[in-house]
This record gives structure tokens, sequence and C-alpha cells, in this order.
């Protein structure tokens, strides 16, 4: 997998890496109006409050839309064309970007039930999504 | 809104100009609008320009404006670099109508150039521009990708079929067929099928879905309503004006498909006066053929899941009820990467100043330009006439 995009750690983003480690799919969570986001933020976008919790999510979800890449955007996604890119909406609310792994590309659509799994990235595990029961 | 007019205009045709960079496509509009247009510098007292060298991969010049000022000679007392990708172009307009009405100036030159790298080189680093760092790019983002995950929503929700999409980029061969600048001019005309059977790029678009990176650029000037009535047989009015910023990133909460173009279009007519079915010709931006579909929705020219009746029933056709993207569109006329809504506005005031040749509409007293930047994150519309 080497030559594709890594995500950065650092101090905003350390605590989302550290939960997909721990096999956990985690969002941010603002302790002022209780909205939930997703981690990249140093504030909440609600309500603008910089106290801040995080927690983990079901790792359960709804793919809302969906593609599947037949050109890859780089030599390192070469091999895997053609994939599913995603946008799922967890049972939590939040919308997040992802592949859709474990299928066949052609099998993924709108309303979709899908689960987290997890690809190992560099120094990241990266959530993935596999179909669901 | 204030007496302002598009007085003139100037584009380079699409193509590939290997040996030139952003910078030199610039010079060669100025070049060329200098000598088509009956302005010399000293009448320009106001630039917008967007930077250069975006989607060519050369690195951004931000103070190219500067750089503009001093190889024209000019002293503007309003200039700046400004960019809100495709939408930057009815966006300088409104700058331009801004600054006259202030009386900061009185004729604005807001030109624009643009590189472009091959699709399968530039789909990946200009999405990466355009994407979340940590939460999206590492997915494999792709410019068609990501176009199509709003085309999924709008397909599933409203009916859309890929035949309708299809039919987009059959009409906009028919208008790049009518246009000699076009790319696809000689190309001759396509159907249904030759869209569905071209290779595919990222579901639902195929090859002839999506539009043809080019190389190019031009400028309008923007002026005080007296010099653009001087200097002009038939200006182009500005009538109205919306701007919406509802989302800035793909993943961010709420539909794809209610487009800040429902916000930027309500306030463009409620400011214009005026309403959908007032417009005769419209220039919608379209960097894949789902585009044009859903803007005409979310601009309430037809009913939610009506685009796929209007486009089947020719409605966008030379000869149609409302034509839409008279010059070919990017899709079949090109699209020069950072300066695309160039030519999507280029083209609108073309029609209303009646000087789009072969393809002039019969009836052109108003027309609307709709231009979005991002993945349709940033939206601006545009109307124009024939009188204030």
């Amino acid at each position: 997998m080497s030559g594709k995009l890594v995500p950065e750690i650092n101090d905003v983003t350390r605590e989302y890496w550290e939960g997909t480690a721990l096999g956990e799919l985690r969002l941010r969570t603002c302790l002022s109006c209780d909205a939930k986001f997703r981690f990249n933020h140093g504030w909440c976008p609600q309500c603008g409050s910089a106290e801040l919790g995080m927690e983990a999510t079901s790792g359960k979800g709804t793919v809302t839309n969906y593609t599947v890449i037949h050109v890859p955007p780089y030599e390192a996604y070469a091999a895997e064309v053609p994939y599913a890119l995603v946008l799922v909406e967890l049972d939590e609310g939040v919308r997040m970007m992802a592949n859709i792994v474990d299928c066949d590309p052609a099998s993924v659509g709108i309303g979709m039930r899908v689960e987290v799994t997890f690809e190992e990235r560099g120094p990241v595990m990266l959530p993935q999504f596999r179909p669901s029961n | 809104m204030a007496d302002v007019t598009i007085a003139a205009s100037f584009e380079l045709k699409p193509g590939r100009y290997p040996d030139k960079s952003g910078h030199d496509l610039l010079r060669d509009i100025i070049k060329g609008a200098l000598q088509a247009w009956p302005v010399g510098p000293k009448d320009i007292d106001g630039l917008l320009v967007t930077p250069s060298g975006q989607a060519g991969g050369a690195g951004i010049d931000a103070y190219i404006h500067d750089k503009i000022i001093s190889e024209m000679g000019i002293r503007p007392t309003f200039a700046e670099t400004l960019n809100a990708g495709g939408a930057t172009f009815p966006m300088m307009v409104h700058r331009a109508a801004m600054a006259i009405a202030d009386g900061r100036a009185n004729a604005v030159l807001c030109i624009s150039a643009g590189k472009f790298l091959k699709i399968s080189a530039g789909g990946g680093e200009a999405a990466k521009m355009i994407s979340e760092p940590d939460l999206e790019a590492p997915y494999g983002t792709f410019i068609p990708g990501l176009y199509a995950l709003i085309a999924s929503e709008f397909m599933h929700k409203r009916g859309i079929t890929k035949r309708d999409l299809a039919r987009v980029a059959v009409a906009e061969r028919q208008w790049a067929l009518r246009n000699p600048d076009a790319r696809m001019h000689g190309a001759g005309a396509i159907a249904i099928e030759d869209v569905l059977a071209s290779r595919p790029i990222a579901w639902p678009f195929n090859f002839l879905d999506c539009s043809i990176p080019s190389e190019g650029g031009g400028a309008v000037l923007v002026t005080r309503g007296d010099l653009g009535r001087k200097w002009a047989r038939q200006p182009a009015y500005v009538l109205g004006y919306g701007e919406a910023h509802p989302r800035g990133t793909i993943s961010s909460p709420g539909s794809l498909i209610e487009t800040g173009a429902v916000q930027s279009g309500a306030e463009a007519f409620r400011r214009a006066g005026l309403s959908p079915s007032d417009i005769d010709v419209a220039q919608l931006y379209d960097a894949f053929t789902s585009t044009p579909l859903l803007l005409l929705e979310n601009l309430k020219f037809v009913d939610e899941g009506g685009s796929g009746e209007f486009v089947q029933g020719g409605g966008m056709d030379p000869g149609g009820t409302m034509p839409v993207n008279t010059y070919g569109g990017l899709i079949s006329y090109g699209h020069t990467g950072d300066a695309s809504g160039m030519s999507v506005l280029i083209e609108g005031v073309r029609q209303v100043m009646g000087e789009a040749g072969e393809r002039q509409v019969a009836r052109a007293d108003r027309g609307l330009v709709h231009c979005y930047g991002g993945m349709m994150f940033d939206h601006v519309t545009l109307i124009l006439g024939r009188e204030s």
C-alpha cells in the first residue's frame, strides 16, 4: 500500500487515531451543546465551544452517496480500481467518507447498511466499511 | 441594481498551449482584448484576476494582479487577485459592480487564464486541493468521483437516469457543432448510446459525460452604465446577482443536492425582480453532465425530478424552450482549468450582446449565468439583460 495518502497524526487528530488503533471509530462531541462531529476541529462547529470530548460510535451506518472509481487518481491506487468511494451516514448522525471493502464494488448502492473495519495505512489504522447484515 | 454593464469580452480559443505558462496566457488575453476593444490602458481603473497556475501544478501566483498592473501600465484604484474556483467569474462581475457603485472604479478588467493537467494526472492532485487531508484524501478522492457522489444522490432521490445525463452531452455537442471555437466543433454529433458506450470513469460518469481538460482563458470589461453604452452597441446590463457558500467539503453535513444554487438563484431573481420564466437562455456550469440538470432544478427552471424530462424533450437543445450552454459547455467546448467559469460567463455575455454568431439564440433579452466553485460548494447566479 506504499504511496497511498496517509493521514497526519497531530495534537488535534491523535485521540481519533488512538481509537482506530484500538478498533474503535470515535466522534468528537461538544461538552457544551452535545453536538457530534468529525474529529478534525479544535472547536464545536455548532456553538464554537473549545470544551470537547470524544466518544465511541457503534461503527454502523448507511451509504448515502456512492461511486465506483475506474481511473486511479494516483499510481498508488492503480491496483485498487475499480473501487467504491462512498459517504456513510453513521447511526450517530454524522457523515464520513470511506471505501466499501470486502465486496464487489458494483453491489454498493444507496441505502446499503455497512459496518466499520480497519485498514493498516502507514502509521494509522484507517476506518473503512464493509457490508453488514 | 446600479447602472452597470459588461461592455466587452474576449476569449482565447481553448486548446493546448504547452509552451505557455498561465502568465503567458494572461498576456495573450490582454494583447487580444486591447486590440479588439474600443478602450486603452488609460480607460481601465479596476482589475480583478484569478491566481495563475492553480490547476497547472506550477505553483499559485497570488500576486499576479501586481504583475499585470506593471505590464499593462495601468494605475487602478481597485485591484486584487481573487479565487472561488469556477464561481469566481460571475463573482468578479459582482465585485466590480460594487466597486463601480461605490465610486471606486469606472471600468474594471476581469481576467483569467487556465492550465490543465491531463485528466489522469490532474484528477487526483486537484481533488487533494479541495479534499480534507486526513478524512477524505486517503480514500482515493478523484474529481469525477466527488461529483459522482453528488450525482448518485441526485439520481436516487429525483429519478434521474444515466440516459438523462448522457442526453446533456448530446445537447452540448449539438451546440458545439455551431461554435467554431469549441474543441468538439469538428467531431460530429453524438447519440445517447455513444455516451453510454464510452469508457467508464467514475460511475455514473463515462468518458463523454466529462468536460474536456483544456487551456485558455478570457476577459470581460465591467463598466459604468454610460461607458457601456458608449463602448458597446448592445451592452449586457447587470440585473441581478446572488451568492451562497453553504458547505466547504463534500462530507460536510446536509444534502449534497440542495446546493447553494437554491439560495443564490432565489436571491438573483429577487434582486432582478424576475422569475425563471423570464429567462431566455442559460449558461450552467457543467464539469460533468449531471450538474446542468441539478442546477435546472435548484434554480427552479423545472420542478424537482423534472430535469430529465426537460433534457430528453430537447429543452436545452438549439431551438429548445430554454437553450442551455449554447457554446457547447465545458463538456464539448473545453474546460480551461482555473478559467473554466470565464467561458460560461462570456457565453452569457455574448448571447445578451448579440455576438454569438451562428449559435445566437432567437431571443436573448435576458440571460442567466450560474457558476459554482469547489465540488459545488461556492454558488453564484448572475442575470444579464439587454435593458437596465
